[in-house]
């Protein structure tokens, strides 16, 4: 168990590490695909086998296709080049993120767990399907029914977002190109702006 | 047994590596991909606190948190989307419009 926390650990900061410093868009998220397994393992090592499968399913799976294919349909995946308009960003972020790591780790360790670890993992009966879907339709319906509505804004959000101008009646599609009388006024009003 | 505390430092070396990208990266999605990182440190903490309690509610709002970053990732890639067609550019740098 020991063993598998550090093996775990250590992946996960080492995708980490590559999704905030590969250049290359794809690399930084094939990276956070590693974290995300290597979180769903750490998941497995304490007792919540439902959320590992879950991890594994639905962030390593879905979520990180959906940026795959973003990145790739934008050809998001050359690095910004230039001068970064903040002086000293990389320098001064790297010593504030120490410094949070290192505030983080003497701050967890002085935890004390409140009763024998043992103990605990027996009460979440494995982290199963059947336990945590027990807490979700009793202490925490209110939430579930709440969240499906946040999916179903979501998707519609998703859809209304990104699909193209339906066209008009008039052969103009909203947002195409003005015809010039419109273009005209519309930069008269940008410029009274 | 791996302590909490172990999980809890681990959680937060994670979160830090996520600050530090989110503060670093200049295209939107890269910020968005340490944003996730971020949220999973967040999971690895609840998920060590559901155990050392011996309290289901941990894991549960770590299943919300999932649902709610799927919501949130399909929403905001379709925001950096919609703004590429506009302006051609993720860079967050070149997104200052609404400067005051």
């Amino acid at each position: 168990m020991t063993l598998a926390f550090y093996l775990l650990g250590a992946l996960a900061i080492i995708g980490g590490v590559i999704t905030i410093g590969a250049r290359n868009a794809v690399h930084a998220a094939l990276g956070l695909v590693g974290t995300l397994l290597a979180v769903a393992g750490l998941f497995a090592t304490m007792n919540a086998a439902f959320l590992a499968a879950t991890q594994v399913i639905v962030y390593a799976g879905a979520i990180m296709v959906l940026f795959l294919f973003v990145i790739m349909m934008l050809n998001a995946n050359a690095p910004v080049t230039g001068k970064d308009p903040v002086p000293f960003v990389r320098e001064l972020a790297g010593i504030g993120g120490t410094l949070i790591a290192g505030a983080f780790v003497v701050i967890a360790y002085t935890y004390k767990d409140p009763r024998p670890l043992a103990e605990g993992a027996a009460a979440v009966r494995g982290g199963t399907a059947q336990a945590v879907g027990e807490t979700l339709l009793t202490r925490f319906l209110l939430p579930f029914e709440v969240v499906s509505v946040l999916l179903l804004v979501a998707v519609v959000g998703a859809v209304a977002l990104v699909q193209r101008p339906a066209p008009q009646p008039d052969g103009f599609a909203e947002g195409a190109a003005l015809p010039a009388s419109h273009a005209g006024a519309e930069l008269e009003r940008e410029v009274q702006v | 047994m791996v302590s909490t505390a172990s999980y809890v430092a681990l959680s937060g070396i994670l979160f830090a590596l996520g600050l530090v990208g989110v503060l670093t990266r200049r295209t939107a999605i890269m910020a968005f991909l340490s944003v996730e990182l971020m949220l999973n440190a967040a999971n690895i903490a609840l998920v060590a606190f559901a155990r050392a309690w011996g309290d289901l509610m941990g894991q549960t709002a770590v299943f919300i948190v999932m649902t709610l970053a799927a919501a949130e990732v399909a929403i905001g890639l379709a925001i950096i989307v919609s703004i590429f067609r506009k302006r051609e550019t993720t860079n967050v740098d070149d997104l200052a419009s609404l400067k005051g």
